[in-house]
């Protein structure tokens, strides 16, 4: 309740600053202007919303099966993970930038690419909470298992697994928050649709209040994303 | 400058035996450089409580895993039946409902969910768990969880019982009821056990005989037997007695 | 007998009229070959007459399947083009000369925008002239071309360029100048942004460069690999500067068939603005001297801009026109490509 009268406040502020003409309405457009932009410009601003929402979905979900793969892979194999770790680590420092145009070059201006920078953004939080959690396991379960002759198979299956889903949602909502990114530089490095596309033909031509309301839109879908995986999480893990 | 210790292993050193006691001649064990356990000569008999009293750091929670098999000595030879292990902290899953968590060790052994379940369910009432089978652990009382999990170590089917401070997490008043109940239902389960805890009392109370360890490296510095009918009163002289001698022997008092 | 002379008539005909098919198929069909095109920047009013041209379907009836694609990043269609990933790419003269002297052989086909588009432009109503720049704050998009176009401004003004300060301003001229950053830019057009500001009722100062100092160069320029120019490939590359000319006559004749082939590209771009712009642009699409094809670049001019280039320090030997551009290839120059379309 709180958060909505804080969010209105501000809307009103910025309102009255740019009507005002404190601010040139080219730089900041009015929240009036943009939530007009969301209406008029919807024949524009809707179907790039489905393409990039298409983007980072398939994005997310190969992220979730590549992160959970080297998480679980890294935990359960010393090997994997001396040979895999700094990979997986070094893969984030390279700038989403500069990736984005070499993948476009490589793949196309076709889906591909931008699912395969979705999915490079967002497989580490994913891997690397997994397998946090499912390192951090409480000892005396684990001695107890033992103690019961349980196999590799088992203590991952009864123990380990259950006890690195709160972890792994971590991990799932971080990669939701950041997975609009991905799809967004893939698009500025090679696309005709999309909105990260329609954010730089808006700006291109000093439509800002569109720039705007397809950032919102950009906005929306990541937050609706977190949201997603967080009624996910309250389904699943119920005893927290 | 080589020693003896670190000859190789011709025999295992911990050997499943038949019946349903432990022996231990000489166990030791290490853990780099730190001498956890030296020399631990002791025999536990089939139906027996012992009881193994010392202060923090002495080795009580090695010289179960010794036992339960979790670790290996090593010096001297350890012998023993089957043994389940009842961890200082309950150990319960806490996504598993109370049931669930009794019946672990079934679904371990390859019982479906069902069988270990009914296996489970026979035992709620006796153990003052009715009612509570679907809940789960975040919602039990302390004394609640120690109970599921004491059933989960009996179902496990073994002979022999490693209990680790069960009680240690309780509040007096709890642990006083949890004594109680123990005693009784090592009445109508009898089990050989070995209880590690740093309540004197609660060995007296619960045990056959009371082994009192030393401070790290633990060795074994008495033993006493408690020859006192069942159940027994914190208020009876007997135990008071007992528990003042045990106390005089860890050098405390 | 009768019946004997209608079969011998009727098989006559059937073999007259496969001959006839197959000699009409020998001399108006060809087959479709793929011609890759990269632009320089996004589908905008610029590209306005080869999108006409696409739409039309010139390209087609010239034989060639013209792809018309947007760069993944502003520096990477020369890098494209080098690489064989593209036919014929569009970037800019300096762009060019700055390659060719690294080594790259490539070559200039045809001019696609006659004059400079670049330009001083400033939002500051006392900003007039380059003598006004003293002291002031200049935003360019970083290029080290357009520094040297600064400061040759200056010099030409009388202005010491020390005085002015000059920041990188990326690709956000027009925000720069809304929010005062800066108090001019370089490197906005004077066709695009400086149409946009206008329509929105600022009212910009464009200062063209080429009138200031900088000698004049083709902003934007279609250029081929040196080594593509095969029999083949110039056959390709002929056909469609031919093309291109007749899609920028649409243009000319009719600015709407370019817009309407921009929209359906591009939604978002607003056809109000695009019309405009390509109005603008209509006159710098085609040379000042009638006699010249379209895409006439004049060798004299690309000297001259290359000699500018050197003195600045931009490149490390003088470029030749004679080599770094031909015109080789345009309509009506050198052969005839051969018969093709109809109006």
């Amino acid at each position: 309740m709180l958060a909505a009268v804080i969010v209105l406040v501000i809307l009103c502020g910025w309102e009255a600053i740019v009507q005002g003409e404190a601010v040139d309405e080219l730089i900041l457009p009015a929240p009036s202007a943009v939530a007009t932009s969301l209406w008029e410009d919807r024949a524009i601003l809707g179907p790039d919303l489905a393409v990039t929402g298409q983007e980072v979905l398939a994005g997310l979900l190969a992220a979730v099966a590549l992160g959970a793969a080297l998480g679980v892979g890294m935990h359960v194999s010393p090997a994997v993970r001396r040979a895999l770790r700094p990979l997986v680590i070094g893969s984030q420092a390279v700038p989403v930038p500069v990736i984005a145009p070499l993948l476009i070059l490589v793949l196309g201006f076709g889906l591909a690419p931008k699912i395969l920078l979705v999915a490079l953004v967002c497989f580490f939080p994913v891997a690397i909470n997994l397998y946090d959690g499912l390192r951090r396991v409480d000892p005396d379960a684990s001695k107890l298992l033992r103690s019961f002759d349980a196999s590799r198979w088992q203590t991952f299956r009864l123990l380990e697994a259950p006890a690195a889903l709160p972890a792994a949602f971590t991990g799932l909502k971080v990669a939701a928050a950041v997975s609009v990114i991905g799809a967004v530089f893939a698009e500025w490095a090679g696309s005709d649709s999309g909105l990260g596309h329609a954010l730089l033909t808006a700006n291109g031509q000093l439509e800002t209040a569109r720039a705007f309301a397809a950032t919102f839109l950009l906005f929306a879908l990541a937050v609706g994303l977190y949201g997603l995986f967080a009624l996910l999480e309250r389904r699943v893990v119920t005893w927290k | 400058m080589r020693t003896q210790t670190e000859a190789p292993v011709v025999e295992p050193r911990h050997v499943q035996s038949d019946h349903a006691g432990m022996t231990l001649s000489g166990v030791a064990k290490a853990f780099g450089a730190v001498r956890a356990l030296d020399g631990i000569d002791l025999e536990v008999r089939p139906r027996e409580t012992v009881a193994v009293v010392g202060p923090s750091g002495c080795g009580k929670t090695t010289l179960l895993e010794l036992v339960c098999g979790l670790l290996q000595p090593d010096g001297g030879v350890l012998h023993s039946a089957p043994a389940a292990l009842m961890p200082q902290r309950d150990g319960l899953l806490p996504w598993l409902s109370a049931l669930d968590n009794a019946g672990l060790a079934l679904r371990v052994a390859g019982r479906s969910k069902a069988e270990a379940r009914e296996a489970a369910r026979e035992h709620f009432a006796a153990f003052g768990l009715e009612g509570f089978e679907r809940t789960r652990p975040a919602e039990l009382s302390g004394g609640m969880r120690q109970r599921v999990a004491f059933l989960r170590t009996l179902l496990a089917g073994r002979p022999v019982l490693c209990l680790d401070e069960p009680f240690g997490a309780l509040d007096a008043l709890t642990r006083a009821q949890l004594q109680r109940w123990l005693a009784g239902a090592l009445v109508r389960e009898p089990r050989t056990v070995l209880l590690v805890t740093h309540d004197v009392e609660e060995a007296v109370l619960l045990a056959d005989r009371i082994v009192l360890l030393s401070p790290r490296p633990g060795r074994v510095v008495a033993e006493l037997e408690v020859d006192l009918p069942r159940p027994r009163e914190r208020t009876d002289p007997a135990v008071v007695e007992l528990r003042e001698r045990a106390l005089n022997a860890l050098g405390v008092v | 007998m009768r019946r004997l002379a209608i079969v011998a008539a009727a098989l006559a005909a059937l073999v007259f009229a496969g001959c006839s098919e197959k000699s009409e198929s020998g001399s108006g069909e060809r087959k479709i070959e793929r011609f890759n095109v990269i632009l320089d920047y996004f589908p905008n009013a610029d590209h306005a007459g080869l999108y006409a041209a696409q739409a039309a379907g010139d390209y087609e009836r010239a034989g060639l399947d013209v792809e018309l694609k947007p760069p993944p990043d502003p520096s990477a269609p020369l890098k494209l083009l080098q690489s064989g990933q593209a036919d014929v790419v569009i970037s800019y003269e300096p762009e060019l000369l700055l390659a060719r002297d690294k080594g790259a052989e490539l070559v200039s086909v045809g001019a696609l925008v006659q004059k400079p588009l670049t330009t001083l432009m400033t939002l500051d109503g006392t900003i007039n002239g380059p003598e006004d720049l003293e002291g002031k704050r200049v935003g360019t998009a970083g290029l080290p071309y357009q520094s040297a176009y600064l400061e040759t401004i200056l010099r030409n003004a009388g202005v010491d360029p020390e005085t002015v300060k000059e920041t990188s301003v990326g690709f956000n001229l027009v925000p720069a100048m809304l929010s005062r950053d800066v108090d001019a830019t370089l490197g906005a057009f004077w066709n695009y942004e400086g149409t946009d500001l206008r329509r929105r009722g600022r009212k910009p100062t464009i200062l063209r460069m080429e009138k200031f100092g900088v000698p004049t160069y083709d902003e934007l320029i279609l250029v081929a690999r040196r080594k593509d120019l095969d029999e083949e490939g110039a056959s390709k590359v002929r056909r469609f500067l031919r093309a291109t000319a007749k899609g920028h006559e649409r243009l000319r004749a009719q600015p709407s068939v370019g817009v309407d082939a921009l929209l359906k590209v591009d939604p978002g771009l607003e056809r109000g603005l695009q019309t405009d712009v390509v109005s603008e642009t209509l006159p710098v699409f085609f040379p000042e001297d009638r006699d010249k094809p379209f895409g006439w670049q004049e060798p004299s001019e690309w000297d001259a801009y290359g000699r500018w280039m050197f003195e600045q320090d931009l490149l490390k030997q003088q470029p030749d026109a004679a080599t770094a551009l031909t015109n080789e290839f345009l309509p009506g120059e050198g052969l005839d490509p051969g018969a093709t379309d109809a109006p």
